[in-house]
Parts: C-alpha cells; sequence; structure tokens
C-alpha cells in the first residue's frame, strides 16, 4: 500500500479499524515521515497544561485596581483640560466685549444701565400707546366693519381647521404599522 | 443554572466578585494557551492577565449563547497571535527563546523515564514556536483543549475547511521538525503510537 492513506488517516485524526490500525503500524515501521507525524500527534496528546504562579487572581485584581486608577487620573486630566479648553474659548469669544469693560469698569456699567433704563422706558411708552389706541380705535369703526372683520377671521380659522383634518386623516383599511 | 452561567451574568451587572470566580476558574486554560503560544512564562503571565482584563472590559458584549471558555480563549489566541506579529515586525526573533529554553537535565536524580518525557515535552514546546501564529493558535486549541474544527473557526473567525488547511499544514510541518537529529536526541525512539488508536 502507499504512503498517502497513512499519512490522511494520521492527518484526519479520527478513530481507525482494528485492521487498519494493523496497516498502519506496519507502515509506520518502514516509513520515518508517518512515525513522525504520530509520534508528534502523541506528543501533543500528552503534553500536560502549563498552570500559572500561586496569586494569580490577586495579581490580577491588582491589576484591575492599577488600571482603573490610571483610567480615573486620565478622565480627570481629560476634565481639567476640557475646562480650561472652554474657559479659554469663553475668554476668547468674550474679549470683544470684555476689553472695554476691563479698561474703564465704571463707563462700561453707566453705559450698560443706561441701555436698560431706555429699553426699559421705550417698552412702558409702547404699551401705554396700545392701551390708548384700544380705547379710542372701536369709536372710528363702523359696526358693520366689525362684523366682516368678524366673519373673514371665522372664515380663515374653519379654513385652516379642515386642512389640518384632511391632512392627518388615516384612511381606511390602512394600519398604523403600515404608516410607520 | 450551574455556577459559571451565574458568575457571568453576575458580572455583567457589575458583580467584581462573580468575575474574580472566572478569573479563579479559567486561570489555568488561558495561561496554558499564552504560554504555548509565546513560549515564555513572563510573557504567557502578561498575556494571560491583559486577557482577562479584556474580557472584565467586554463583558456585557459576550452572548451567552456562546460557551463562556471558547470567548475567552478567543480572546487570549487573538491577544497572542496580535503580540507575536507586533514582534515580528520589531525584528526579534522567535527562534532566540530557544537557546534561553530550559532542557531537561539528564544527570538530574529523577528517574530516567520522567527525564524522557520532560525531553519531549520540551521538544513539544520549542516545535510549536516555529509554526505560524494563527496555526499554532489552531493546533493548541485542538490538542490542549479538544476543540473541534467548527470550534476552532469561530474563536478564530476561520472558515472549518481554512481550520482543516491549517491543521494539516501545521502538523506536517512539526513532523517536519520532530525529524531534526539536532533537535531529537534521545537514542532510543519511543513506541510507535497515535491517539487514533
Amino acid at each position: 500500500m502507499e504512503h498517502q492513506p497513512f499519512e490522511d488517516w494520521l492527518l484526519a485524526d479520527q478513530p481507525l479499524t482494528p485492521e487498519k490500525k494493523r496497516e498502519l503500524q506496519s507502515h509506520l515501521r518502514e516509513c520515518s515521515q508517518c512515525s513522525a507525524l504520530a509520534e508528534v500527534n502523541l506528543s501533543l496528546r500528552a503534553a500536560k497544561l502549563a498552570t500559572p504562579q500561586a496569586g494569580f487572581t490577586s495579581r490580577w485584581q491588582s491589576r484591575l485596581a492599577t488600571q482603573r486608577k490610571s483610567q480615573r487620573r486620565r478622565q480627570l486630566i481629560g476634565s481639567i483640560i476640557l475646562v480650561i479648553g472652554g474657559v479659554a474659548l469663553l475668554g476668547w469669544v468674550t474679549a470683544p466685549i470684555m476689553g472695554p469693560f476691563m479698561l474703564a469698569p465704571a463707563a462700561w456699567i453707566t453705559s450698560w444701565i443706561t441701555y436698560l433704563v431706555y429699553l426699559l422706558s421705550s417698552l412702558q411708552t409702547l404699551g401705554e400707546l396700545g392701551a390708548v389706541l384700544l380705547h379710542i380705535i372701536p369709536d372710528f369703526i363702523p359696526p358693520f366693519a366689525w362684523m366682516i372683520l368678524g366673519s373673514t377671521i371665522s372664515g380663515l380659522f374653519l379654513l385652516w381647521t379642515v386642512s389640518i383634518w384632511k391632512i392627518t386623516r388615516v384612511p381606511q383599511g390602512v394600519h398604523n404599522e403600515d404608516i410607520a | 443554572m450551574n455556577d459559571e452561567k451565574a458568575w457571568v451574568l453576575q458580572a455583567q451587572h457589575g458583580n467584581d466578585e462573580a468575575f474574580t470566580q472566572l478569573v479563579e476558574t479559567y486561570q489555568t486554560p488561558v495561561y496554558n494557551l499564552c504560554y504555548r503560544m509565546l513560549g515564555e512564562a513572563e510573557l504567557a503571565e502578561d498575556a494571560a492577565q491583559e486577557t482577562f482584563l479584556r474580557a472584565y472590559q467586554n463583558i456585557l458584549r459576550y452572548d451567552p449563547k456562546r460557551p463562556f471558555p471558547t470567548w475567552l480563549l478567543s480572546i487570549a489566541a487573538h491577544y497572542c497571535i496580535d503580540r507575536l506579529r507586533k514582534r515580528k515586525f520589531s525584528m526579534f526573533s522567535i527562534d532566540d527563546d530557544e537557546s534561553t529554553f530550559e532542557l531537561p537535565d539528564t544527570e538530574a536524580p529523577n528517574p530516567e523515564n520522567e527525564a524522557i518525557k520532560k525531553e519531549e515535552r520540551d521538544q513539544v514546546h520549542i516545535i510549536l514556536q516555529s509554526l505560524d501564529a494563527t496555526d499554532r493558535a489552531a493546533i493548541i486549541m485542538r490538542y490542549w483543549y479538544d476543540f473541534s474544527e467548527a470550534e476552532i473557526a469561530e474563536a478564530l473567525n476561520l472558515t472549518v475547511s481554512a481550520v482543516k488547511s491549517r491543521l494539516h499544514r501545521a502538523r506536517r510541518a512539526l513532523a517536519n521538525l520532530w525529524q531534526d537529529p539536532s533537535l531529537h536526541t534521545r537514542a532510543e525512539r519511543m513506541p510507535y503510537g497515535t491517539p487514533a488508536f
């Protein structure tokens, strides 16, 4: 019998019939290549598990603790960099405003207070003007004009409601999941 | 639910004690794989520790449908393969390790059979280091952990046919090295035999 089938049997690493075993044993005595293959197989099977030195788990626990510590340190450094960066960015953005403030803080505060007083008094004036107009206008507008205005507003509101209903209406036989 | 599944579940919920139990249980298989892959006890210790650290960090990504040891050994194997590749690129030859490997002391007072067995084990260890990293991982998983070809394929992200081909190639390479007289110094050959018997 040729060499190849024996090598295939050895490489397949499958159980052999007693007859095949005898044939293989006889071939192994003649073929150094196949006997080396068989010896390697046997040695690999006989090799034992290498074990770590005692205290592996406690060493792992301390390694985990060290890793967590360095991770926390990295996070802290990252946060500090972020805060410093944020402050620097804020400073850069507010520099045009802060410049005059830093040079003359009293003048800057006075101008801002003046502006706020002006803004508030303007709003108050506008409110008073609106109140006067609401008090005077009804006497100048005839009743039919009020009726036309009321009808137009009601019609527009009805049109808006119908449009919304048309758009959002789910057609018959269509399920919500089909739409989704 | 067995202990392992309970520990994994508890570890996934942030219980460090449960993960420590897993480290305690699987330290030897993980260490052995790293030792056979890297060839040195110190490197194996570091790789095994790193494997458990990676497993701890990725425990939420573990799929409980998969066997936990397969997942763990897969992490170890990938880590070792990466490390061997980096070592290769850093111009450090694995073959150099052989000179530092402790060969059996034939003058030792131990019985001769013990010395022979140790010598054979060391020879296996030395010739393993000559294999390509992935082939080595496949051989280790097959012989030390009795992984099927499908399990090896899953652990190493290969196809089953690729695993078969790698195992065949690796066994042939190991047999060729086994015949090297410089490695095999023992005058008396061991009795012919095969695990197929």
